[in-house]
């Protein structure tokens, strides 16, 4: 057991140790101002990030990004079972879907600007906006993969409606829909930054912008440090949620 | 074992697909009635619309012309009293459902309590041979463990029909003559009458009263064979009667054409 816990640890974290210590290791004599010794830039983080200004702005790029991928998501899952239920309904709204997904989550940043002015209600609906189309996609795409055997067991059995889409479709649509919330919160994680990069003082994005423009460039490294940390965690999380969704299918799939 | 009440009636039954090469017919004219309490096979060369018959049956499909009544009702969707037993238990169970969840599952609809629902699970549980495995999810059973369940559930609603499909085509030999005595053992404790599709013409035999012969393209019913066997059953005193042998010579021969 220890041996096993040892070798999967050897297995994932070598290159990131690797490509640490090689980062450390070439610039520990830089004096290129934009690229300052990993040592100076992690004495740095230590000064900004444990914990002083956790509160001024990563409470805010958290609060964000969890409001915004929280109502889009929830909107993509009512949406996508709504079209991906009713056949005839898809084929007027899909065409629509398609084009706006196809359109770079970032872009839209701007019209919510216009919409709603420089404010916390904009960068919200810019991250719920972004967050609606991954998972819609994958709540169709996992009703219209629905097992047909498994659709008439739910007929001839006569479960209700609502039975057969709580009990029987959405659980069977259950690993699609999850790989579609995952796609949905990487790109919140994307525009949550991206919305912070105009008009805000507060947030990671603000921070590592106002610090690039002032040429504070060590805490501009220690801000794009940051946000791949808190990506990384934000990821994790969600890994272990999906791991206890999902607990029947990866058990099922590993004993088959 | 019967009433003579007639649960299941197809009269004159025609089932034709549309296909993009045109219109396929599948099944022509097929009548037959099953009696309560009745257990009647149908069987028939591979492809020639036994599932189709057994679908219409359900009320997951409608003929393109002829009538199918359960209880004197004509069937347009899934009646009441109807439970279905399919051979892809894999597919028919719900894996993210524990086994009491998926027998629970239709028996909400029906009034039940807590209580009642959980002594019918504790019965049909124990009547299908998997007492105490409440809380396993089905891909934690066997095949024939996972289709023991299957039977649970389908008697668990107290049906008046059962429809079985194959049950037993993705078992392994040992396993298949268990869940055959299984049902036999479940039909008379429960006294459900059951329509079973097989392809297996000595398990058509040993489990029925009745055998719907189906042949041709499209299907009529070459016979309906009726089948003597005194009960109980067992594998080895059944199977090793004249009778047995006679009638399994006789469907082997219409089922291949050759009588």
């Amino acid at each position: 057991m220890i041996k096993k816990v040892s070798i999967n640890a050897i297995q994932s974290l070598w290159l990131p140790i690797s490509l640490v210590a090689a980062w450390w290791l070439f610039s520990t004599n830089s004096e290129d101002p934009f690229f300052p010794p990993l040592s100076v830039i992690w004495d740095q983080f230590v000064l900004l990030w444990v914990f002083d200004n956790v509160p001024i702005h990563v409470v805010p790029s958290l609060i964000n990004l969890f409001s915004g991928f929280s109502i889009g998501v929830l909107i993509g899952l009512v949406g996508g079972v709504i079209i991906g239920t009713n056949q005839g309904l898809a084929r007027y709204i899909e065409p629509s879907v398609d084009f706006i997904r196809s359109i770079p989550p970032v872009a839209t940043v701007p019209i919510f600007i216009m919409i709603f002015g420089l404010n916390y209600e904009m960068r919200v609906a810019a991250i719920a906006f972004s967050a609606i189309f991954p998972t819609m996609l994958a709540v169709i795409q996992g009703m219209h993969s629905n097992n047909p055997t498994l659709l008439d067991t739910a007929k001839v059995f006569r479960l209700t409606p609502f039975q057969t889409l709580v009990r029987v479709r959405i659980p069977a649509a259950g690993p699609i829909i999850f790989s579609g919330i995952q796609v949905s919160l990487q790109v919140a994680f994307v525009v949550t930054i991206a919305s912070e990069l105009l008009g805000s003082g507060f947030g990671i994005g603000a921070f590592t912008l106002i610090a690039t423009d002032t040429f504070m460039i060590t805490d501009a490294w220690t801000g794009v440090i940051l946000m791949g940390i808190l990506g990384y965690l934000v990821n994790l999380v969600f890994n272990l949620v999906e791991r206890r969704a999902l607990r029947w299918y990866l058990a099922s799939k590993k004993l088959s | 074992m019967s009433t003579g009440k007639v649960i299941v009636s197809a009269e004159s039954v025609v089932m034709d697909y549309q296909t993009p090469t045109g219109i396929k017919h599948v099944l022509n004219d097929i009548s037959f009635s099953l009696l309560e309490g009745e257990f009647a096979s149908i069987v028939g060369p591979s492809g020639v619309g036994k599932t189709t018959l057994l679908r219409l049956l359900t009320g997951l499909m409608q003929p393109t012309s002829g009538t199918i009544r359960i209880n004197g009702e004509v069937v347009t969707s899934p009646p009441p009293g109807l439970a279905v037993v399919l051979q892809d238990y894999t597919r028919s169970l719900m894996p993210w459902l524990t086994v009491e969840k998926n027998i629970s599952l239709p028996l909400k609809r029906l009034g039940l309590s807590k209580t009642e629902i959980a002594e019918t699970i504790e019965l049909v549980l124990t009547e299908v041979g998997l007492r105490g495995n409440q809380k396993n999810y089905p891909w934690q059973l066997s095949g024939g463990m996972q289709q023991r369940v299957a039977i649970a559930r389908a008697i668990a609603v107290r049906p008046q029909l059962l429809i079985m499909d194959e049950p037993f085509a993705s078992v392994d030999a040992q396993t298949r003559f268990d869940l055959e005595d299984l049902v036999l053992k479940v039909r008379d404790d429960f006294k459900i009458t059951t329509a079973m599709v097989t392809h297996d013409i000595d398990e058509a035999v040993y489990l029925s009263d009745k055998v719907v012969v189906l042949y041709g393209s499209p299907a009529d019913v070459k016979e309906i064979v009726k089948v003597d066997l005194p009960y109980p059953r067992n594998q080895v005193a059944s199977r090793g009667r004249e009778e047995f042998a006679e009638l399994r010579t006789k469907i082997y021969a219409q089922v291949r054409g050759l009588q």
